[in-house]
């Protein structure tokens, strides 16, 4: 027997050793390389020891290497097939009900979830959101809103000023002036926006806050449409079953006025020193009107054709409410432990 | 405004609850804030509108009453007590200025004994809050809070000349008022004087040394009308304000002048008092009553409701107003003077509403007709942008548009500031230029309140004048990131936050928006520590910065960790639009993929490779990654390994091997044409 035949032995030893203990995919890899390796592999030296062979011996034992050769490969492809069906050992948690992998998330401000709320609303109901300016001038954020210069009815507007001719807006009103200036009706919008007023701090008013306003002009507006909608608009963001009232007030930019106020979600009119109602059993929640026709005719709409119905709602106060916050400013302090409460709705 | 419900039985019969009359109020409108027993009073603190003058007084109030019960009001009746001599022997009136004062009415009241108010008189006094003093002053403010008309007293004996003239105040004239301050006027200031000096701010206060005393026998009563306007800017400008200036900026009854010093009088009359012959009434230009048209028809059309023609007439009769019926259903109204607030058809028609009740309208839906498409999707893109941030981490905050200019100053944000004329404090007396002091606060406060971590942003507007002194307001995003970043595993520590974390979401978030030309630029900023900044550009617009804020100005703020912080100009970005999207379709044959490691300069950064790779035109190359950085020891001084994975593919054929080792050559070769490599 010659060597070469010999150290196929051998290696049919060694294979058989390597392939019984096989279990992984990655192991059959290991002893393909181990015999056909391009540069070291044992059956690849075979070939090599082969060709220097002399003649009379390299016809036998080529055919020995070939049929080894043939032999394993063979082999490998069963015990790759097995190695298939060989799952490698799995980690398996001795406690399942140890926490999972939970990537630290941020959370949305209250007020903007809130907003939110109250924009999907509207637009469900065919409004588009519209925004202006927050440095405005007297014109738009008084005159042209029926304020005349120099009446009471601004003093419940405190405002901020720049200059004699710039202020902060102290509404969100404007933007039904600057939208009416542009656009001819039918119009139906909402504004949300931050409002500016010099008002002292206390536990219901900061001098910066949230508003939203809503607009709708068309022919044949009706107070009645104004009902139905914001009823349909407080039910959406209260619950079907909450109570409301309308009841006449007074805005120099709508006329007929009213104020909404809903039934207090917290005593429901049940306790007299209630720190939400007073005891009353109601929360004003906003202000509304048919726009008034010295409105119109300040931006050349004719009231005899036209007329139309507006609304405005503070934010925060709505969202304390809501949410049964006592005080307005946790919304500007931006205390993490206050905002990441409001990741829901 | 405090009402009564026993004062107001003075002027109509009530036969409801006091209970059932806070519903009544509500109903119309005065919205009842609270209710208070006192003495088997009710008092109500009703709600009053500015353009509501005449319900400032008890009288307005049952009429508005009166009118939803439909009962009438009592006739009142002063009588008074004469002597046989005229007023105008006593006092001479002169009006100097009849358009600050269109109606002036006197009366004199001799002999009147001061001392303190009898029960019933304090018992009204104290009902609307205020406190009795004596009977004369007593009186008036009962005058005042019945009829919403206010009076002044003068001691008749103390006005020199006993002459009255109204008129501007002198250059530097001064006063001192009942409440004892010395007061300088100015010449647009309209005052009651009498022969030498001034003895009253015209509508809004009297003077001391012509005042009440309890030595006063004689009585000057002043019953008069003033300017709205120029009442509210004299009390504006001396920061006063008072029962009588409140009253006349709303604009009084012109024609309540007369009653009110007559009802004084008569009052007078009961602690000896006895008046002059004729009231002197100084009222030139007669105000002629207003008319306005009201239609049925309109009434429906704008309340939605169809109400009764007769139920129309009915309640505005029973406000005081004058319908005429001018043909069917269209009536012209005359309307009295103490409604100053009825102008148009659509004051009258919200009195209509009023009566008629609000609940009693119908609700309908808003007719729609069309739906329009909102003009930009900014406000979409937006809360996309917050939710990448969300999903990165980042908790979203809101701060005040105020800022502190001291401190705002240590960031030289390159912006000029505006400030307020009226700040709340002179800490916010600025409108704010940057997002991130305000992001740099909010992390102090947190790290105060046991935060590890601070991961924040916000989005809002920034403010500042530009070249050409207009005012600008640009939407800005904030973001910052200081402290510990919280592990994911429940049994893992967190770890320091730094550059990255910051940087991952900057790139993300123009991904998002589907923006492909991002890059960065070194760039050294006033927030930033020197070389740990980028500018960030989209093609060669600047949209923003990002780095390691300084330590210098967080330290002002107390803030000693490590905070990074990056500012986007939201609104440039926004405008930005990306390419219509497109899907690519999923390839059908396998791509191949190779590695290479090369050797740079230690200047080359990674943007710089990413731009020359870029350059690289090798048919059928895909893609590519840059997958390791390596500077080391084994590696040759000044030299930096870079490790890229190039991917391969053909449209319609599997890729051979020699093929790919073809592409790879032609990669190699054309790489080094752009840059200096030396292959590993
Ligand atoms: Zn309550």
């Amino acid at each position: 027997m010659s060597i070469l035949e010999n150290k196929i032995r051998e290696y049919r030893h060694l294979f058989e050793e390597h392939s019984s203990k096989i279990k992984e995919k990655r192991e059959v890899e290991e002893l393909r390389q181990l015999f056909f390796g391009r540069k070291k592999g044992l059956l690849t030296l075979l070939f090599e020891e082969l060709k220097t062979l002399p003649p009379e011996e390299k016809k036998a034992a080529g055919r020995a290497l070939n049929e080894f050769k043939e032999e394993i490969q063979q082999q490998l492809v069963q015990l790759e097939l097995k190695a298939k069906t060989v799952r490698p050992q799995e980690k398996i948690a001795e406690d399942l009900t140890l926490p999972g992998w939970k990537p630290y998330w941020g959370a949305p401000h209250p007020l903007t979830l809130f907003q939110l709320a109250i924009e999907k609303i509207f637009v469900s109901m065919g409004f588009t959101v519209e925004d202006g300016p927050e440095i405005e001038t007297d014109y738009y954020n008084f005159e042209a809103l029926n304020f005349p210069p120099h009446h009471p009815a601004r003093d419940s507007w405190d405002t901020l000023y720049i200059n004699d001719k710039l202020l902060l807006r102290t509404h969100t009103s404007p933007v039904q002036i600057r939208v009416m200036e542009k656009k001819k009706p039918p119009i139906r919008i909402i504004i949300p926006g931050k409002v500016f007023r010099r008002e002292t701090a206390d536990p219901t008013h900061l001098p910066m806050f949230y508003q939203v306003e809503g607009l709708v002009v068309d022919r044949g507006i009706t107070f009645a449409h104004l009902k139905g909608t914001l009823e349909y608009f407080i039910k959406a963001l209260f619950g079907e079953k909450i109570k409301l009232r309308f009841r006449p007030s007074f805005f120099p930019f709508t006329e007929p006025s009213a104020e909404v106020d809903i039934e207090c979600i917290v005593c429901h009119g049940q306790d007299p020193a209630c720190r939400v109602c007073g005891g009353s059993g109601w929360k004003e929640i906003l202000g509304a009107g048919m726009v008034d026709p010295q409105v119109f005719k300040n931006v050349n709409i004719d009231p005899e054709k036209y007329s139309g119905w507006a609304f405005g709602l503070g934010i925060d106060r709505t969202a304390m409410f809501a949410y049964q916050i006592p005080e307005i400013r946790y919304f500007y302090e931006n205390d993490l432990r206050f905002l990441r409460q409001f990741n829901r709705k | 405004m405090k009402i009564s419900y026993d004062w107001l039985k003075e002027f109509i019969d009530l036969t409801i609850t006091p209970r059932q009359l806070a519903e009544y109020l509500n109903q119309i409108g005065l919205m009842v804030e609270s209710v208070e027993e006192i003495e088997g009073d009710t008092i109500y603190d009703i709600e009053t509108y500015a353009n509501r003058p005449d319900t400032l007084g008890h009288l307005g109030v049952a009429r508005e009453i009166a009118a939803l019960l439909g009962i009438p009001l009592k006739i009142q009746n002063w009588p008074l007590t004469e002597i046989d001599q005229p007023t105008s022997d006593f006092i001479d009136i002169q009006v100097m200025d009849s358009h600050l004062c269109p109606r002036y009415c006197g009366l004199v009241v001799k002999g009147v004994k001061v001392g303190p108010s009898p029960d019933w008189l304090k018992k009204r006094i104290e009902a609307v809050g205020l406190r009795s003093i004596n009977n004369v002053v007593d009186i008036s403010n009962y005058v005042c809070f019945a009829l919403g008309q206010p009076i002044h007293t003068f001691d008749l004996n103390k006005i020199r000349g006993s002459r009255i003239i109204v008129r501007k105040a002198f250059k530097d004239e001064t006063i001192r008022t009942l409440e004892g301050s010395l007061i300088k006027l100015e010449s647009e200031m309209l005052v009651i004087a009498d022969e030498s000096r001034p003895v009253a701010i015209a509508g809004i206060i009297g003077g001391e040394d012509s005042g009440i005393t309890e030595e006063t026998r004689d009585i000057f009563i002043e019953s008069a009308n003033f300017d709205p306007v120029s009442i509210r800017l004299t009390a504006k400008k001396l920061g006063l304000s008072t029962e009588a200036s409140y009253r006349f900026e709303r604009n009084v009854d012109i024609n309540s002048a007369p009653q009110a010093a007559i009802m004084a009088a008569s009052l007078l009359n009961r602690f000896g008092g006895r008046a002059a012959r004729g009231l002197l009434d100084i009222y030139p230009n007669q105000k002629k009553s207003r008319t306005v048209t009201l239609r049925l028809q309109r009434i429906a059309e704008l309340l939605g409701v169809e109400i009764p023609a007769d139920f129309v007439v009915r309640t505005l009769n029973g406000l005081g107003l004058k319908l005429k019926e001018q043909k069917e259903n269209v009536w012209i109204a005359e309307i009295p003077s103490f409604r100053v607030d009825l102008e148009r058809e659509a004051d009258l028609i919200e009195e209509v509403a009023r009566f008629y009740g609000y609940d009693r309208i119908p609700s309908e839906v808003t007719p729609v007709k069309h739906f329009e498409l909102p003009s930009d999707f900014k406000k979409e893109k937006i809360w996309s942008l917050k939710e990448v941030l969300f999903h990165h981490g980042f908790n979203e905050v809101i701060n005040f548009s105020f800022a502190d200019p001291e401190k705002e100053s240590l960031w030289q944000t390159g912006h000029q500031a505006i400030h307020l004329q009226n700040p709340i404090s002179s800490r916010a007396s600025i409108l704010r230029t940057s997002l991130l002091p305000g992001l740099v606060e909010n992390t102090v406060w947190n790290f105060n309140r046991e935060a590890e971590g601070v991961h924040i942003f916000e989005t809002g507007k920034i403010y500042f004048w530009d070249e050409e002194e207009s005012p600008r307001e640009i939407l800005n995003l904030g973001i910052l990131t200081s402290g510990i970043w919280p592990s994911p595993a429940w049994n893992e520590p967190g770890k320091e936050t730094d550059f990255f974390i910051l940087k991952g979401v900057v790139e993300d978030l123009i991904i998002y928006l589907g923006l492909d030309s991002l890059s960065f630029e070194p760039g050294d900023h006033p927030f930033f520590e020197p070389g740990q900044a980028l500018k960030i550009l989209l093609k060669n617009d600047l949209i923003g910065y990002l780095g390691r804020l300084k330590s210098d100005i967080i330290g002002a703020y107390e803030l000693e960790k490590p905070a990074f912080g990056a500012e986007i100009y939201l609104e440039e970005l926004l405008e930005k639009q990306p390419k219509p999207f497109v899907f690519k379709p999923i390839p059908k044959f396998p791509r191949v993929s190779r590695d290479l490691s090369f050797l740079v300069e230690e200047g080359l950064s990674y943007q710089e490779l990413w731009k020359q790779l870029q350059k690289l035109n090798v048919p059928n190359l895909e893609s590519f990654v840059v997958y390791d950085r390596f500077k080391g020891e084994s590696l040759p001084p000044g030299k930096i390994s870079f490790s890229v994975r190039f991917f391969f593919r053909h449209q319609s054929r599997t890729l051979q091997t020699e093929e790919v080792d073809q592409l790879m050559q032609d990669i190699i070769s054309q790489l080094k044409t752009f840059v200096k490599i030396q292959l590993r």
